[in-house]
């Protein structure tokens, strides 16, 4: 440290003028002293940001606060030439003022936190100069601007929005709150194709983060003004971004499981060496998935808060083809294979939509609940797919039999089954979701039981139940297997109740499953696409009522003591009607195949014999099946959020690269204009 | 026969205000202003002599005196007074006789020769009378006989009359007292319209005699005045005067004259039509333009006369001229006359007057340097535009007056691609004219057609994309994807060319268009005969590299895919009826009224969560905790919306049924529990679903059934409920198929002949019922078509119901004794009478079940008239018959020998007895679109029309008549080939 701190004395290493004025600033000197034209002549010179950095980040919490005045001089001298009209200038005091702040604030300090705002703006003319920053940043956004000075704007802002690690205490964040002009630019950004491909992708991720600043808060005027756009174009603009990074991950994955599959005989040669690399595509897997983070908040705000932009879920996207990968993720991921162009054939069927690249996306992730970042994707992709299944509007959508789409949902591999993905074929999207939950629970039942997504999952099946019950909308799905695997969910729950119970209150995991039955015997008639599929969930019922009766007798079991009590004793109520049925038919069956002497009953005998006996039984009406806790954030996913948040940040922080523009074109537009 | 032909008394006398001495014959060697006594001093040049507007004080743009440009700049002028009194053109009419009049002079004798036909057909020599009626000049005994024999079956309907028709005119011509040179009334008119010629080149005459006559029309209406009253006119100009005189006899002329006198004439007899009646023979018109280019020169005033006028006009003009002139065997000498209008039209050039050519220049924004300076018209095509996005889009924001304010045209993407940009509707001087009932003149100079033409291009580059989709289920999904894009983009002010009802286009329903069947699979089908190398065209202009305004070749891909597979899409489009939709302000964007904002709720909710939470148990409940004031936020929403749901989906009965979730409800209150029964749910299940259904069910493979079969009315309504934009008052459902690949000029052909036999049989009272479905031609292989609402193919019918058509019939009608039946019943023998009559006529082909379509009152209804007059799918021997008439129709009607049978045939008589009457009507059309035509149903050439007319069977009595049809019914129905053609289409299409 000591002897990096005499600056070139022994190396005799060259220096750029402005790695040395650098240099001389952060030792406290006057650089403007021998020259009255210093500051006109600093901006013309190209910043190296990322050794300003450094120098700030070299630099200890107390050597900042004794440099505060020249670093608040700095900043203001930033302020001004951003107004100026000399592009190239107002370019390079962006990028310097990028580094201020990613300097001051982006290194944790040990000893006592001095604040941000005061360090660099200077507490007292914090408002005037961010203000005025502001302002100008959105004339730079919604003029007719080079789009690299955009770009660099748009970074600064970034940097200011990624400013600390917990959004909720940015103090910078404070002013772009009070000045809330720049939520009009970035929106119109959004809606025109030439600007979203180019922009987009930074676009969607301020506005996410500015949107998470103390969201709790009435005060935040950007929650506000994004659940009320009604901008179709701009809504339109904001789900293609998400969706293009989406399809873009999607696309890449397929591609890498293509390769693999398309080896042939050679896969199983092979499969042995490619289990010493699966830690390896494991590692590259939930390293891109990080990478979405923002846009899954992204998709995330806009679902909940704007109802507008559900219309846009099914919209198709205008510039697939065109639209280059975002920048973020090109930075991540460098040597990404080559998306989808002419003459190859899209995996992933050519016309994609948000909701469709989203389920797709959603069955990907969800193979991998190992680590806990990965769980938090997962979780949050299901608390999107809840606030879907609640609305209304995006359900007629999902129902719709004219909409009918390609869903390509990966299934993971396992041992008693093969990993091949199904021939999709276009259909309603509801089937696609009920279809991604069907997965889901089938391929969790594990040790480590994630019940809150099961909880989730299990939802969101509830959700959409209670919307076809609702409007009566009969969906032409295969509830066969909705059935057996809630029933084999139920039964790895009760085979497992020591491993699983100990550990969690899986009971109202199991009320809600068992009332998902109730709403299909209770209400069948309303939903249910044909009378023999009535008759067929009774048969289920009756084949699995082992399952039943033991998840009976545990409930009973744990409804006299223990934590849980209340639940158990709510779930041996719920199971009233399973049990009913089950023992009004079992005898039935029993008497029918002595009767006729058979041990073992066809389908279609079993079907017959319930089909003769529904009369002679009567079940009881339950309550409020269709009832459901509305999806609210807070207070239940509010620790949750700010988790994500922080590393939406960090990705922020480590996708941003002040250094990284293209100095060349940003010299030739500048001067153009000017 | 004469005193028919003759104009009513109170017609006009002929002009005769203006003598000639008799030695005009100097005007046609050469021109001889010193000839004129009238105006000595005007004697350098006879044009200004005729267009002197000065006198009425109309002062003229300074002329250009360069040679080359001269005669366009005339015309321009011209065209501009022209528009500056349009009072006068109801005087017209009359004013514009005296050009006819020197036809009658030549005629009459001892010659003074006519200056006109010297002018224009020098080797007629003109003297001589008998060789005059031989030739086919203007007055030839062939042309006017023959519409003289149509007016005189319309006095007598005897096949007799109408052949000794034409020995008495020749004699009623040789007798006819000779007018003598007093009638020269004209002569100012035609030596105008002489002079130019000798003068200026052939190309000046083109405009040169029509718009003279407009302005001089004081000068003769008043020369009228002091007429001769007891002369005699010319047969000919009898018939133009006299109520007969109608387009369709108009166009008849135009086409069989070769006298410029008489085509100048009738043109502007023209401008005094109403704009359906010339619109509808616009093809014939337009076909006309493009293979003789004597009466391009006279139409051409007209038609730039309505371009100017009318946005809707100039595209249809130029979209027919593109599609008839793209015929291979068009000699080059020939091609450029089309070609020529065609991108005057497209350069939108011609405007309303309004705007003065100076005031426009200025409002054009400064052109940027490096680009042409027409480029924001010239960049339309949209391939160009996905290579150059970027720089298209930087390069090319607006600076000049309009502000910021960018050019998005027929960029799809950015949800302004069918706005031009102009404002001058939408001002608040312009809203005031609006409401003061003024025409609003935009004064911006922003593109007129565009919009339109970038909207119609997005719907075929729509159906090209579809071609290029491998499944039925591709191009579902992808036809979904890109209306949804197409969206974005409306409100706009475009129209569907399809409807002439003014209205502007505010939203396509993505979920209720439907991809129909193609038929690429259909074993005959004959691809029009164009030679392999010629790529598709489209009407687009083309960037700056190759020539402004050239049709644009689609790239090899394209192509490829183009003739790859066809397919043609419908699609339901919401429109706003509106006045003018060319000036009214577009409806205002609106999203789905379903949706609000949720922020202000969810905050609150989320505040007043925070503490409920909390005092739960532990285990968070789903059930029966939802707080008052949560469940008010959404309580009320859902019902509203499920309100909505339920009257939309489900019948009425069924509301009463929902009692359980009723009882669920009030259960949560009451702890009694209550009972239930699954047997009574298993049955109200499979009631629900045993509910008849009006609709077919959707079936994947043809998913345009279902669409079609839904009642019109039904969807009309449903779809208006779920739209934004339902509640405007003016909200209509415009159904359209947009057809790519296809060639429709043919169908259009017979369209034009459905709805001349429609309009005849009503003129004559026989109740025969056609449904002619409109066409709009947009290129040689591409168009749309007017889809039929309310109705099933018959193959459909079998397909699903799988009963016999009277068994279908009594289904869906009732008992054979009901009202409701013998109503069906009437309409079915109605239209099937016309029908038959039509496929004989038409000799139409092909018709197989697919092509039958049934409509809910019961009217058989033929489409596709892909195989007709002279073509058939492969000369197989196939449908032999003279129509399509199966032992089932016959049992629909009640059988043979039952009165409605009986009443068929008389029908049907009745029908070509009405038909024969105004052969001409329909011969003229086909005719016409022969000359110079490839399309497949004239193959056979001039033959084509000569079967044609033979089938009308001038020469037979009612009772021959009668026998033939008879007869005809007779074969049909026992027809072999009939049933081996629809086994046919069985075994290789499916078509039951």
């Amino acid at each position: 440290m000591a002897s990096r701190l005499r600056p070139g004395s022994q190396k005799k290493q060259i220096k750029e003028k402005i790695v040395q004025i650098y240099e001389s600033f952060f030792k406290g000197e006057d650089v403007a002293a021998g020259n009255a034209n210093f500051w006109d002549e600093l901006f013309l010179l190209r910043p190296r940001v990322s050794v300003l950095e450094s120098e700030l980040a070299r630099l200890s919490s107390e050597q900042l606060s004794a440099l505060k005045v020249p670093l608040n001089q700095l900043f203001a001298r930033c302020v001004d030439v951003v107004r100026e009209e000399h592009l190239l200038r107002a370019a390079h005091a962006l990028q310097t003022l990028s580094g201020l702040v990613a300097g001051v604030c982006r290194q944790p300090r040990p000893g006592p936190q001095s604040d941000a705002v005061d360090l660099l703006v200077g507490l007292d003319a914090a408002e005037r100069e961010m203000g005025r920053l502001c302002g100008r940043c959105a004339e730079l956004l919604a003029g007719l601007y080079p789009e690299t000075l955009r770009s660099l704007v748009l970074d600064a802002l970034l940097a200011v929005a990624a400013a600390s690690e917990d959004i909720n205490r940015n103090g910078l964040l404070e002013y772009l709150m009070i000045n809330s002009s720049l939520f009009e630019p970035v929106i119109q950004l959004l809606s025109h194709g030439a600007t979203r491909s180019v922009h987009g992708h930074k676009c969607v991720l301020l506005l996410t983060l500015l949107v998470n600043y103390r969201k709790s808060e009435p005060a935040n005027p950007y929650v506000v003004k994004l659940s009320i756009l009604d901008d179709e174009l701009a809504l339109n603009g904001y789900s293609q971004v998400i969706t293009a990074a989406l399809s873009d991950f999607n696309w890449k994955y397929a591609a890498q499981t293509c390769d693999s599959q398309s080896q042939g005989w050679l896969s199983s040669l092979t499969s042995m060496v490619g289990n010493m690399f699966v830690a390896d595509e494991l590692a590259t897997r939930s390293e891109s998935i990080k990478a979405n983070h923002g846009v899954l908040v992204a998709l995330y705000e806009a679902v909940h808060l704007n109802r507008n932009f559900i219309a846009t879920l099914t919209q198709a996207s205008t510039d697939a083809s065109s639209q280059p990968p975002s920048p973020q993720s090109t930075l991540d991921r460098e040597q990404a294979p080559a998306p989808p162009a002419a003459g190859q054939p899209d995996p992933l069927g050519a016309p994609v939509n948000l909701l469709v690249a989203f389920l797709q996306y959603c069955s990907i992730v969800m193979q991998d609940t190992k680590s806990d970042a990965a769980t938090n994707n997962v979780r949050q992709c299901f608390i999107v797919l809840t606030c879907v299944s609640e609305d209304q509007y995006c359900n007629s959508l999902m129902h719709d039999p004219n909409l009918v789409f390609v869903v390509r949902l990966h299934r993971l591999p396992m041992r008693h089954r093969k990993a091949t993905d199904r021939p999709a074929h276009p259909q309603p999207l509801a089937t696609a979701l009920l279809d991604l939950t069907v997965e889901f629970i089938m391929s969790h039942l594990m040790k480590r039981f994630p019940l809150d997504l099961y909880l989730q999952c299990v939802g969101i099946v509830h959700r959409v139940l209670c919307y076809q019950k609702r409007c009566r909308v009969r969906l032409g799905y295969h509830w066969r297997e909705l059935w057996s695997a809630l029933m084999s969910l139920l039964k790895f729950i009760v085979s497992n109740e020591n491993a699983v119970v100990k550990r969690n209150n899986i009971f109202e995991l199991a009320i809600l499953v068992v009332n998902i039955f109730n709403l299909f015997i209770t209400y069948g008639d309303t939903f249910l696409p044909t009378p023999t599929s009535y008759d067929e969930l009774y048969y289920e019922l009756i084949r699995m009522h082992q399952v039943f009766s033991n998840l009976y007798s545990m409930s009973l079991r744990y409804s006299n003591e223990g934590e849980h009590r209340e639940a158990a004793m709510r779930l041996t109520n719920n199971l009233v009607n399973i049990r009913a049925i089950c023992n009004h038919f079992s005898p039935k069956i029993e008497a029918w195949s002595q009767a006729n002497n058979q041990t073992s009953l066809t389908e279609d005998q079993v079907l017959d014999v319930v089909r003769s006996n529904y009369e002679s039984l009567t079940l009881k009406l339950q309550e409020s099946l269709d009832q459901y806790e509305r999806y609210a954030e807070s207070p239940r996913y509010s620790s949750f959020f700010t988790a994500v948040v922080r590393s939406v940040i960090r990705d922020t922080w480590s996708g941003l690269n002040f250094d990284q523009v293209d100095h060349a074109s940003l010299l030739n537009q500048t001067s153009a204009i000017s | 026969m004469a005193t028919r032909a003759a104009p009513p008394p109170a017609c006009k006398p002929a002009p005769v205000a203006l003598p000639l001495p008799p030695e005009v014959t100097a005007v046609h060697g050469a021109p001889a202003p010193c000839g004129r006594p009238r105006r000595p001093g005007r004697a350098t040049h006879q044009r200004n002599l005729s267009l002197d507007f000065r006198s009425m004080g109309i002062v003229l743009p300074p002329v250009q005196h360069s040679s080359l440009r001269r005669t366009h700049h005339r015309n321009r002028s011209l065209d501009s007074v022209l528009q500056e009194i349009p009072e006068l053109e109801a005087a017209e009419e009359t004013a514009l006789k005296p050009a006819l009049s020197c036809p009658r002079v030549r005629r009459a004798g001892p010659p003074p020769p006519p200056p006109v036909a010297a002018a224009a057909a020098p080797r007629l020599g003109g003297e001589d009378a008998a060789s005059l009626g031989s030739t086919d000049s203007g007055i030839s005994s062939d042309g006017s006989e023959r519409d003289f024999r149509g007016d005189a079956e319309h006095a007598a309907t005897g096949a007799a009359a109408a052949m000794a028709s034409s020995p008495a005119r020749s004699a009623i011509d040789s007798d006819r007292p000779p007018a003598g040179a007093p009638v020269t009334g004209a002569a100012s008119v035609t030596v105008t319209a002489g002079t130019p010629v000798t003068g200026a080149g052939s190309v000046t005459v083109t405009a040169a005699p029509v718009t003279a006559a407009a302005p001089v029309t004081p000068v003769t209406v008043m020369a009228a005045g002091d007429a001769k009253p007891g002369t005699q006119k010319s047969w000919l100009l009898r018939l133009f005067e006299s109520k007969l005189f109608d387009m369709s006899i108009a166009v008849n002329y135009l086409f069989n004259s070769k006298e410029p006198g008489v085509q100048t004439y009738i043109v502007n007899r023209m401008f005094s039509f109403s704009e359906e009646d010339t619109d509808f023979f616009l093809p014939q018109l337009v076909n006309m333009y493009i293979q003789m280019p004597d009466v391009a020169e006279v139409l051409h005033p007209y038609l730039v006369h309505r371009c100017r006028k009318s946005v809707n006009f100039s595209l249809h003009t130029a979209r027919l001229l593109d599609a008839y002139s793209s015929d291979a065997n068009l000699s080059n000498k020939k091609k450029p006359l089309g070609t020529r209008l065609r991108n005057l039209i497209l350069s939108d050039e011609l405007r309303p007057k309004g705007a003065t050519a100076a005031e426009r220049r200025l409002a054009v924004p400064p052109a940027r340097p490096g680009e042409q300076t027409l480029s924001p018209l010239r960049r339309t095509h949209q391939r160009s535009r996905s290579d150059a996005t970027a720089s298209y889009s930087k390069g090319h924001q607006r600076t000049g007056s309009t502000g910021s304010m960018r050019c998005y045209l027929g960029d799809i993407g950015s949800g302004r691609a069918f706005d031009s940009g102009c404002s001058c509707y939408d001002t608040a001087q312009g809203k005031c004219n609006d409401l003061l009932g003024r025409r609003v003149e935009c004064v911006c100079g922003a593109p007129r057609l565009r919009p339109q033409l970038e909207f119609i291009g997005a719907l075929m580059s729509i159906g090209q994309r579809l071609g290029a989709m491998p499944t039925r289920e591709a191009k579902t999904t992808q036809l979904l994807n890109e209306l949804s894009l197409l969206n974005l983009n409306l409100p706009a002010r475009v129209w569907l060319p399809l409807y002439s009802t003014g209205h502007h286009v505010v939203r396509v329903p993505a979920q209720a268009a439907a991809v129909l069947n193609s038929k690429d699979k259909a074993p005959y089908m004959l691809y029009p005969c164009l030679p392999q190398d010629k790529a598709p065209y489209m009407l687009y202009s083309l960037p700056q590299d190759k020539a402004p305004y050239m049709l644009y070749p689609l790239s090899a891909a394209g192509q490829g895919s183009l003739h790859a597979d066809k397919a043609p899409y419908m699609l339901y489009v919401e429109v706003v009826e509106v006045d003018g939709p060319e000036t009214a302000p577009v409806p205002a964007k609106c999203i789905n009224t379903l949706r609000h904002t949720r922020s202000e709720e969810s905050l609150e909710t989320a505040a007043a969560a925070a503490p409920a939470a909390p005092a739960l148990p532990t285990t968070f409940s789903l059930y029966g905790n939802m707080d008052a004031e949560n469940a008010d936020c959404w309580s009320q929403e859902d019902d509203d919306i499920s309100q909505q749901y339920w009257q939309l989906r489900r019948p009425r009965l069924e509301r009463e049924r929902d009692t359980i979730s009723q009882m669920s409800l009030e259960s949560a209150d009451s702890r009694e529990p209550v009972l239930i029964a699954p047997g009574d749910i298993r049955r109200r299940l499979a009631d629900s679903l045993a509910a008849p259904r009006s609709t077919f069910a959707r079936d994947p493979e043809d998913p345009s059934a279902a669409v079609l079969k839904e009642p019109w009315a039904e969807k009309e309504r449903r779809i208006r409920a779920s739209s934004p934009y339902g509640h405007l008052a003016g909200w209509r459902l415009l159904p359209v198929i947009v057809k790519c690949g296809d060639d429709l000029r043919q169908e259009l052909l017979a369209y034009q002949l459905l709805e001349t036999l429609d309009r005849l049989w009503k003129l004559e009272r026989v109740p025969l019922w056609v449904r002619p479905y409109r066409i709009v031609v947009l290129s040689a292989d591409s168009g749309l078509i007017e889809p039929v609402v309310n109705t099933v193919s018959l193959h459909q019918v079998k397909k699903n119901s799988r009963m016999s058509l009277k068994e279908y019939f009594l289904q869906e009608f009732g008992d054979v004794t009901t009202e409701a039946f013998l109503t069906a019943q009437r309409n079915f023998v109605q239209s099937c009478a016309a029908y038959c009559i039509v496929c004989y006529l038409l000799q139409v082909k092909d018709r197989h079940n697919g092509n039958i379509l049934l409509d809910s009152a019961g009217h058989l209804i033929h489409i596709d008239f892909g195989f007709m007059l002279s073509t058939s799918p492969k000369n197989l021997g196939f449908e032999a018959s003279p129509f399509k008439l199966t032992p089932e129709f016959v049992e629909v009607m009640g059988g043979l020998g039952s009165d409605m049978f009986e009443y068929f045939k008389i029908l049907m008589l009745q029908g070509l007895v009405a038909a024969r009457k105004h052969h001409e009507k329909l011969l003229t059309l086909v005719e016409i679109m022969r000359s110079g035509s490839q399309l497949p149903c004239f193959r056979s050439g001039a033959a084509t029309v000569q079967f044609l007319r033979n089938r009308f069977h001038m020469n037979m009595t009612e009772e021959q008549l009668q026998y033939l049809v008879d007869s005809m019914v007779e074969s049909s129905i026992h027809s072999l080939t009939t049933k081996l053609y629809d086994g046919f289409q069985y075994f290789t299409n499916g078509i039951l």
